[in-house]
């Protein structure tokens, strides 16, 4: 394709989690700072959960980027969900101990008393509601054992309450609930990606009442929020190419939202 | 990749659908509307005056329906006002760079920037709809705390992209830091002076900070390099609030 005003915003907004990326929303960032300080508590196991898109995934590749700096950290972002496979990659990862054959959770104890860090290392599991009862169990221990320490986050569905199972009922846990962004935090979400990336011309473009409707089309999910704006830009860039006079550069145009909209799925038409 | 022309058939189904519940009601009460003064007309005259009644009650719950869109309308800040106001048209805006006198512009307007620094006190601002007003101030403090907008003055000073200038005197304008709105409209002007919404923004922000006959005075000034209608329509407006 050829240069576009709308082409780097338009990739702005790809879906994909990348901790540079990283926005400081108000909301946000208290969660970040707590979550900060859970981890250096001892025997705690922190929980991020909440819906699919509010950022569990982006807060925890923000968090192995800033912890990763001091101190040894693990993350295993596609769950390794076999029982003996698990204990193996995170021996391998963190105590660089390389097996063939799996190991049983004694063998794994052992290894991490041997290698003994001066701070417990910490392992980010995402997408842990793929991990079965008993290998959470084992995760337990692991942190009983003071061998590692553990944040995971977890997918809250409607269908079912993970929260509620039972080994997360335990007082062990801390859990942070994400949510989806507020009016005045997607404004500052959109606003600020646009900024940090020089698009100031299409950030003027942006009044409070695109805003408005986007968020009603999205109702403030960072995901739901990402695939619109893609979409809503890819339009433009479609108009910039072919039918330029069609673009008017004080006010995203209204018509053009509920077009990406449909495009996204987020208005059944 | 994107198919363009089934999405906008897709998007006016959706439209008309949406519209429809609206135009339902809309037909029934038009329908009403005549037949019911027919059916009236047909008996005695006596009934004329309850007739007009009637029809006068079923045309009442139309404005509601309607309303619907400036209800969400009342929440906008200030600035929306502004927007609503600028239509810039490309091709005029490169027109009037090359006709406008660009150094006698900004030089006149920067020599009352001192003055308005010293004499114009932290500024109080009448709040002109009141109910508005206080439902931005919780806004702005949250937005104070989360959006940096030192981070971007500092930008601004370093790239001067008029683009980035203009931004922050929205920003400013917005939260009604009319001071630092000012300034920044008139480094923007300064660096382009053919933005018609950074001048808009300059001259609203000299209103606001009760320097009117000043901002009356820059309209003129810009009309006459610019022919902006934009800026004929505010000063229009200015007038009239004066002669009150
Ligand atoms: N604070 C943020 N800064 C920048 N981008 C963000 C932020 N929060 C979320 N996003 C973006 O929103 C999108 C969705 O976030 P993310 O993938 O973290 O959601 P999730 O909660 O992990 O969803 P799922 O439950 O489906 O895994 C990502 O593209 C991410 O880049
Ligand atoms: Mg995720």
């Amino acid at each position: 394709m050829e240069y576009s005003l709308f082409s780097k915003p338009r990739d702005l907004f790809i879906d994909i989690v990348n901790p540079k990326d990283y926005v400081q929303i108000d909301s946000v960032s208290h969660m970040y700072q707590s979550l900060k300080t859970s981890v250096q508590k001892p025997l705690k196991m922190i929980l991020l959960y909440g819906r699919p898109g509010t950022g569990k995934s982006m807060l925890l590749h923000k968090l192995h980027h800033d912890l990763s700096k001091h101190q040894k950290v693990c993350m295993i972002d596609i769950p390794v969900i076999d029982e003996d496979d698990f204990l193996r990659v995170l021996a391998h990862k963190i105590y660089s101990y390389a097996s063939r054959e799996s190991l049983s959770l004694t063998n794994f104890l052992e290894l991490s008393a041997a290698v003994n860090y001066p701070v417990i290392p910490i392992v980010l599991l995402d997408e842990a509601q793929l991990y079965s009862s008993s290998l959470m169990e084992k995760i337990r221990l692991i942190s009983d054992a003071r061998a590692l320490k553990f944040v995971i986050t977890l997918h809250k569905t409607d269908n079912e309450d993970i929260i509620a199972k039972e080994h997360f009922q335990t007082r062990i846990w801390e859990s942070i609930e994400l949510q989806n962004a507020s009016y005045e935090e997607l404004k500052i979400y959109i606003q600020k990606k646009l900024l940090k990336a020089n698009c100031f011309d299409v950030a003027n473009m942006i009044n409070d009442k695109n805003i408005k409707l986007i968020n009603k089309l999205t109702r403030g999910n960072y995901r739901d929020s990402n695939k619109l704006m893609f979409a809503l830009f890819s339009l433009y860039a479609w108009y910039e190419e072919h039918n330029p006079s069609k673009i008017k550069y004080n006010a995203l145009n209204k018509k053009w939202i509920e077009m990406a909209a449909i495009h996204t799925g987020l208005i059944r038409a | 990749m994107l198919d363009v022309s089934k999405l906008e058939r897709r998007w006016l189904k959706y439209k008309i659908k949406s519209m429809l519940p609206y135009a339902g009601f809309l037909t029934v009460i038009i329908i009403l509307g005549f037949t019911i003064p027919l059916l009236l007309s047909t008996s005695t005259s006596s009934h004329s005056s309850i007739k007009k009644e009637n029809v006068k009650k079923l045309k009442a719950p139309l404005p509601p329906l309607s309303k619907n869109d400036e209800n969400s309308m009342i929440l906008e800040p200030s600035m929306q006002f502004l927007q609503s106001m600028n239509v810039p048209s490309p091709s005029l805006e490169k027109e009037s760079i090359s006709s406008i006198p660009v150094s006698t512009v900004p030089s006149k307007i920067s020599i009352s920037q001192p003055k308005i620094e010293t004499a114009v006190p932290p500024p109080i601002v009448k709040p002109i709809q009141t109910p508005v007003q206080k439902g931005n101030l919780t806004s702005i403090k949250r937005d104070d705390t989360t959006f940096d907008i030192h981070e971007l003055e500092e930008r601004f000073k370093n790239n001067s992209n008029p683009n980035l200038g203009l931004y922050i005197a929205r920003y400013h304008y917005d939260h009604g830091n009319y001071t630092e709105s000012y300034n920044y409209a008139l480094k923007t002007n300064a660096i382009n002076s053919t933005i018609e919404e950074s001048w808009l923004i300059f001259t609203k922000s000299l209103v606001k900070l009760g320097k009117e006959d000043q901002a009356k005075k820059t309209l003129q000034l810009y009309i006459s390099n610019s022919n902006s209608q934009n800026a004929k329509n505010y000063l229009d407006t200015l007038g009239k609030e004066s002669h009150k």
